[in-house]
């Protein structure tokens, strides 16, 4: 080992990504080398503060700057996309999301796998949990209706105390998912129906909502 | 606005929050002044509200999320890194930037340590842009290479080097003006 290694193997040395082998003679070297171990001891304060730099130098912004940034992407977003549903959902999520689809009719194509006759989730009280809808539509439609439909003692995060809600909305040409994100908030549990509408074809999702 | 506007940004805000402090710090990585980092954090969010639909399948969003603020930030960069252009001065220190160091309660050794990283600062305006943000990222930020690599694009081996190079770089002038020996 001579004293030109640790100055090649500097930065792997330090971030420990150099195998075994070469860690162990590094060690004894620096043990033994004080212009080495110099070396080492200053590229680990400049490492201390390179990380200490990175909480000191961030600035913090205001407490209502996400809030405010939310809503003005929302705001902003909303108002190119009015009239037209956009797939969305909540991708952290996904491993506990129930899947749903619309079957084909006059105007609905079928999904690529079977679809259960009626889903069933189990929830746990004021624990939020999404039931994300999936509609697959042959060509794109406009001028649909969406209605959900809760049982009593479940919401829909965002709408608090409203058994019905309705809207118009459009739907693009293949998949397009709905995310409901609901929260029980009594132990009855129910059947959740969720109706699109489109001239005079219409599909219900029944989702059995059973709370822990 | 309508019941389906109420839900999408309901859907939006609870799909982005978790991952806006991380979000936030890169923009200011990227942008190095709090203004042009706000902007182009907002730009963004706006941005991805319209692409809500491509997050749903993904495992790792913030990953995906930074992707797509680097690439806005790398069309836009005149705009949101015009900052870097201007040297920095006492005054646009954090105010808390001292209140934040360790050892607070000896004014003397902190002004030194706010001293140093002022110094440490200056070294790094003084780096490439590529090199400073790889540094900042990895060094600063707690960053592995592989998610660098999966910000950026670029391979790990060129990662890897300019890193190296900028430790080098920050090795040379902070132990020419005697800062690495007193930090």
């Amino acid at each position: 080992m001579t004293c030109n290694l640790i100055n090649e193997k500097l930065d792997d040395y330090v971030d420990a990504q150099l195998d075994v082998a070469d860690m162990h003679s590094l060690d004894e070297h620096t043990a033994q080398c004080a212009d080495c171990q110099e070396i080492l001891d200053r590229e680990r304060i400049l490492r201390a503060s390179l990380k200490e730099y990175g909480d000191s130098s961030m600035p913090q912004p205001d407490a209502a700057f996400f809030d405010r940034a939310l809503a003005k992407a929302a705001q902003s977003g909303t108002r190119r996309q009015r009239n037209r549903w956009v797939m969305t959902g909540f991708g952290g999520a996904m491993a506990a999301a129930l899947v749903l689809w619309i079957v084909s009719g006059t105007i609905f194509e079928a999904p690529e796998f079977s679809e259960p006759s009626i889903a069933t989730i189990a929830m746990v009280i004021e624990e939020p949990r999404t039931v994300n809808l999936v509609f697959s539509s042959a060509t794109p439609l406009t001028d649909a209706t969406m209605t959900v439909t809760l049982p009593e003692g479940i919401e829909v995060m965002g709408f608090q105390g409203q058994r019905e809600i309705t809207w118009m909305t459009s739907l693009k040409e293949g998949k397009n998912i709905l995310p409901l994100t609901l929260i029980a908030t009594s132990p009855l549990g129910g059947e959740l129906l969720a109706t699109l509408r489109h001239a005079d074809d219409d599909r219900t999702f029944r989702v059995q909502v059973t709370v822990i | 606005m309508t019941s389906v506007d109420q839900h999408q940004q309901a859907s939006f805000d609870a799909l982005l929050r978790p991952h806006l402090d991380r979000l936030y710090r890169f923009a200011f990585r990227l942008a190095g002044a709090k203004p042009e980092a706000e902007d182009l954090f907002q730009d963004v969010l706006t941005k991805v509200f319209a692409r809500m639909g491509d997050l749903v399948e993904l495992k790792e969003p913030g990953a995906w999320l930074c992707r797509v603020m680097y690439n806005h930030f790398i069309d836009g960069r005149r705009r949101y890194a015009r900052q870097r252009l201007v040297s920095v001065s006492e005054d646009q220190l954090p105010e808390k930037s001292l209140e934040s160091l360790p050892g607070k309660l000896d004014p003397v050794r902190d002004v030194e340590r706010l001293d140093n990283i002022m110094q440490l600062q200056r070294a790094l305006d003084s780096l490439s842009d590529d090199h400073r943000l790889v540094v900042l990222l990895h060094d600063s930020e707690g960053y592995k290479l592989s998610e660098i690599q999966e910000i950026t694009g670029d391979p790990v081996g060129t990662i890897k080097s300019r890193l190296h190079r900028a430790r080098a770089r920050l090795r040379e002038i902070l132990s020419a003006d005697g800062t690495i020996s007193s930090l």
